[in-house]
């Protein structure tokens, strides 16, 4: 949306609305000081703290990040969310890609039925798989592994990214695909040299989505790990909480490194993020 | 155009492309929810014995308490709570769509809530509903209002609705960021005839704006209603169902079954799974098609 | 109590011995343990844990800390799917995993003679022993001795007051602005109950207690409700603190002797285990006039001399382990009364070990006495409520007894109610 108006002006007119501003300062205010009271704690001493818990940090305790990572373990479960999820998305986003392609581009015989299952497994509540995917992880060795965890978040953010990806795919000019067909294109190379790279602004939204849903899974994550050295940040977290209740300080710090990423990698890309994480919702 | 057909492939082609993803949703979305069917007219005290028990354990959920206590607060969560986070993102996108300075900033950062992870809003609002030094009693108290410091989580009475504020504080964003791309995507000429720089204009908002973006809303709505026919997370960080039963939900309540309880039995949780399941599906359903009937909404 | 070489004693073990020769492959035992922020006890599991990796080569162990809720999620989850730590941290209200078949009998593997009968019989399920009971205790009445002069109250010889000079005593408290109970339920099912439980206890006397336990006697009995209604009062006196629902276990001791301070605190004797420890550690203050009183005597008490005497952690081990061998010898290893006596002088907590309490030696001897002088005359009833309660019957307790009725949000009639639908049998 490019205003023309010139700011002057702009300014001129909210100081009109003075509610307004003070709707705004304040929402802003509501949505951020939770985050920043976390972070100023994140750099203060649990004593620090309980003396008062608002005040600005006088010292900046930066080794806290040091002895959270190293001695509190995140860096170990920092690893694994890596890990698991970074695998998770890099094959789902292959996989879903190839079916949503295929469901969007042919035309055969149950098309629309496989899409259907597919889709309308989103509403599924994860109850109905929780129970019986612990017993099928059970019976084939993957409960409490790494690797059986990237399966189940593979099986998790399948459907959304068929559903997303299929909805851009079918809408790619099929002029393209007719003209790579003449050229004499085969199937795959159709799939990889157009879809692909045409598509890859949805690519990089379902990615980002996934990344994000899976970054703060918590109910497969506690229900399928038991190994605190397997675990990832989310359970981590959560355990240190139990673990050093009284230490406020140091579960700030673990909160921030779970967050920092995220918060990161948003600076830089708000806009991408912002659309990745609504895609399911604005079609 | 002779012999040029894209729209045509060899199973075999198709198979290569759909094969994959049609595995792992069989194995692990299919084959889990069949399971789950299966396994709740057994008692499955041990993964490698189970004991048929027939409809016995959808005959305990009649008059099991706990199960009644978790879904009138789900459903209470599930139609209440859409409404707030909804109605919150609305206001703030009318907000930001009155052409404020700074909109991109603000809509940055209003959004941000939505990228952290329950266990992080978790903490943060317990500590933030903290009753000797939170925020919340910190600024009643420091306003003259002490009387009214209160233990948000501990109070059957408070503690649903607390968790709900929680819950809009961490979504609103994202309904923002949607309303405000829909308002956008209207004819421009509507809404400025409507001439819309304040946000309270509550005549406006009721029958220009609401009406204008009802498919929107309605699609929003929906979309909360399954988020939180499902919530789990925020419930076991917070209050893990407490006090007395007064946020215990559906999903909570079928963990602890399955996970919590002393009675091992997997067959019990799998039950009230199923039914929920169907219970999920005919409130979708029904919703969608009351919906439609007024919209066409796709959804 | 002590016992000479365990030689000849155990023959089972003497054949394990013979075939963990150097040749035999070395086994790496999983333990869970409960107390990661305790650092008495967790330093004694540490210690006993170094001797026996010391004293046998051929094992090794992987030990871990892990809060007791967290724990108990973990392993019901995984002792189903065989992947289980070969050794885990329980209380006996968990003896489910024994009937469920999770559990190894210790019997043959750990030397009974070194056990309590009590502790024993705690974790005796079909003429089976399940666990090695380290940790016991007491239901003990502790308060702050300056608090109550405060207060303006004295106790009197017995220590033992009865109910109207109790009612009385919360009153003043609350008048003087100080929290009578520092109770916090938030991550327990249990603590809210305690000081209801023990009433409950003294007025019906072990055999009604143990009826009401089990669902043979309703809660809606005249003299339970005599004590409900009672306690009621004191609730709605202001006896708990307006946090108590969202306390956390450790936060109700800090609470109780340090910020901002309560007048007693009902809790079981392992209060040692988080407040005998430095303060900047969690610890009470130094100099921390800390006193031990009796539960007040209810009106028409049948056994005011009553008292809860329950074995606390306990370690088991996973029936389907894999590492057996060496997770046997490390639970026998740790059953010695010289290992009771290092628990005693090192946590100040009871044991369901045997031991010599004439040689304990610690810088809280006076603690420790005041304790036994509480415990002297007392009759012990075994096991705290959930160890007798299971599935829903559990559930109400800890919704209920534990944190709706005393944090004044129910009424007696609604409490009883609750708790008989859920547990008649």
């Amino acid at each position: 949306m490019a205003n023309a108006e010139p700011f002057a002006d702009r300014a001129t007119r909210m100081l009109r609305s003075a509610p307004l501003a003070a709707v705004l300062v304040l929402y802003t205010l509501y949505s951020a000081l939770p985050f920043a009271w976390i972070a100023t704690m994140s750099v203060r001493t649990t004593s620090e703290i309980s003396a008062n818990h608002y005040a600005w940090p006088t010292v900046w305790h930066w080794e806290k990040y040091r002895a959270a990572w190293f001695d509190s373990n995140f860096g170990t479960y920092f690893w694994n969310s890596t890990l698991v999820v970074v695998a998770a998305v890099a094959v789902v986003t292959v996989l879903g890609a190839a079916a949503a392609h295929c469901l969007a581009r042919y035309r055969f015989r149950g098309n629309r039925l496989v899409y259907f299952i597919l889709f309308s497994s989103i509403i599924f509540p994860p109850q109905i798989i929780l129970i019986s995917l612990f017993q099928v992880m059970a019976g084939y060795g993957l409960y409490n592994s790494r690797l059986g965890l990237t399966l189940v978040y593979i099986g998790l953010q399948l459907p959304l990214t068929v559903y997303l990806l299929e909805g851009f795919f079918a809408r790619i000019p099929q002029d393209l695909f007719d003209a790579a067909k003449i050229d004499g294109y085969g199937d795959f190379e159709i799939f990889v040299r157009i879809v692909l790279p045409v598509g890859m602004p949805a690519i990089a939204t379902t990615v980002i989505l996934n990344f994000i849903q899976l970054w703060n899974e918590f109910l497969f994550a506690v229900v399928l790990v038991n190994d605190p050295g397997l675990s990832t940040l989310p359970i981590g977290i959560r355990r240190f909480m139990g673990d050093y209740f009284q230490d406020t300080g140091m579960i700030a710090t673990g909160m921030m490194i779970a967050v920092l990423p995220v918060i990161v990698v948003y600076a830089f890309f708000s806009e991408k993020l912002i659309q990745g994480m609504t895609a399911g919702a604005v079609k | 155009m002779k012999g040029v057909d894209t729209r045509t492939a060899a199973w075999p082609t198709l198979m290569v492309f759909l094969l994959p993803a049609l595995a792992v949703y069989a194995a692990f979305t299919a084959y889990p929810v069949f399971r789950t069917f299966y396994n709740s007219f057994f008692n499955i005290a041990d993964l490698d014995t189970a004991r048929y028990v027939g409809l016995d354990h959808f005959r305990a959920l009649a008059g099991d308490s706990t199960f009644r206590a978790s879904v009138v607060n789900t459903m209470i969560w599930s139609f209440v709570a859409p409404i707030i986070d909804v109605g919150t993102g609305l206001l703030l996108a009318l907000c930001l769509y009155a052409g404020v300075p700074f909109a991109r900033f603000f809509r940055v950062a209003w959004f941000t809530p939505v990228l952290l992870s329950y266990v992080v809003v978790g903490i943060m609002w317990l500590w933030i509903y903290n009753y000797d030094w939170g925020v919340v009693n910190a600024t009643l108290r420091a306003t003259g209002l002490g009387a009214l410091a209160h233990s948000w989580l501990g109070d059957t009475h408070t503690a649903l609705a607390a968790l709900m504020v929680t819950h809009a504080w961490k979504w609103a964003g994202f309904n923002m960021v949607v309303c405000l791309a829909a308002m956008h995507s209207l004819p421009s000429e509507v809404l400025e005839a409507a001439e819309l720089d304040n946000c309270g204009w509550a005549a406006k908002l009721f029958h220009v704006v609401i009406p204008l973006l009802r498919p929107t809303l309605l699609n929003l709505y929906i979309l909360a209603f399954i988020g939180k026919m499902k919530v789990f997370d925020l419930v076991f960080i917070m209050t893990d169902g407490g006090p007395l039963w007064a946020t215990e939900t559906v999903s909570t309540y079928v963990y602890k079954r399955a996970f919590n309880w002393n009675t091992f039995d997997l067959g019990y949780p799998s039950a009230i799974a199923v039914l929920w399941f169907l219970v999920v599906i005919a409130f979708v359903a029904l919703l969608t098609w009351l919906f439609r009937q007024k919209d066409r909404l796709e959804f | 109590m002590f016992k000479s070489a365990p030689s000849a004693r155990l023959p089972a073990l003497a054949v394990m011995a013979a075939l963990s020769s150097p040749a035999f492959a070395e086994q790496t035992v999983t333990m869970w343990s409960h107390w990661p922020d305790e650092v008495a006890k967790r330093t004694f599991v540490e210690e006993r844990v170094k001797d026996f990796e010391g004293a046998n080569k051929e094992c090794k162990v992987k030990l871990q800390f892990i809060q007791k809720a967290d724990l108990y999620t973990q392993a019901k989850t995984s002792v189903r799917t065989g992947q289980a730590p070969d050794i885990f941290w329980l209380e006996p209200d968990e003896i489910a995993f024994a009937q469920n078949g999770y559990l190894e009998p210790l019997d043959g593997i750990v030397n009974m003679a070194n056990l309590e009968d009590f502790a024993k019989r705690s974790w005796t399920y079909n003429g089976k022993v399940y666990g090695l009971p380290v940790e016991a205790y007491t239901v003990e009445l502790y308060y702050n001795r300056e608090l109550l002069k405060k207060a303006g109250v004295a106790l009197p010889a017995s220590m033992q007051l009865d109910q109207a000079g109790f009612t009385e005593m919360v009153k003043k408290a609350v008048a003087a602005g100080i929290t009578p109970f520092a109770t916090g339920v938030s991550d327990r099912p249990y603590p809210g109950a305690y000081f209801l439980q023990e009433m409950l206890l003294r007025k019906l006397g072990p055999d009604d207690y143990k009826a009401l336990l089990t669902g043979q006697l309703s809660f809606k009995d005249p003299r339970v409700a005599d004590v409900m209604t009672w306690v009621k009062q004191l609730v709605d006196a202001g006896a708990y603190s307006k946090s108590f629902s969202t306390l956390k276990l450790g936060e109700s001791h800090y609470y109780f002797h340090t910020n901002p301070g309560a007048l007693m605190f009902p809790i079981a004797s392992w209060y040692t285990g988080r407040a005998f420890v430095p303060p900047d550690k969690g610890g009470q203050p130094k100099d921390f006039p800390l006193g031990i009183m009796q539960y007040p005597a209810p009106t028409g008490a049948k056994c005011p001399e009553c008292k809860t005497l329950a074995v606390g952690g306990s370690y088991v081990m996973y029936s389907r382990g894999k590492n057996k061998e060496c997770a046997g010898k490390l639970l026998n290893s740790m059953a010695t009364v010289e290992n009771g006596n290092k628990w005693m002088q090192g946590v100040l907590l009871q044991t369901g070990v045997r031991t010599d309490p004439a040689k304990i030696q610690s810088i809280y001897a006076p603690y420790f006495r005041e304790l036994q002088e509480r415990n002297a005359q007392a009759k012990y009833f075994i096991g705290t409520p959930l160890h007798y309660m299971a599935g829903k019957c559990a559930d109400a307790f800890s919704q209920v007894l534990n944190r709706a009725f005393p944090s004044g949000q129910m009424s007696v009639g609604d409490a009883a109610g609750q708790m008989d639908a859920a547990c008649k049998a």
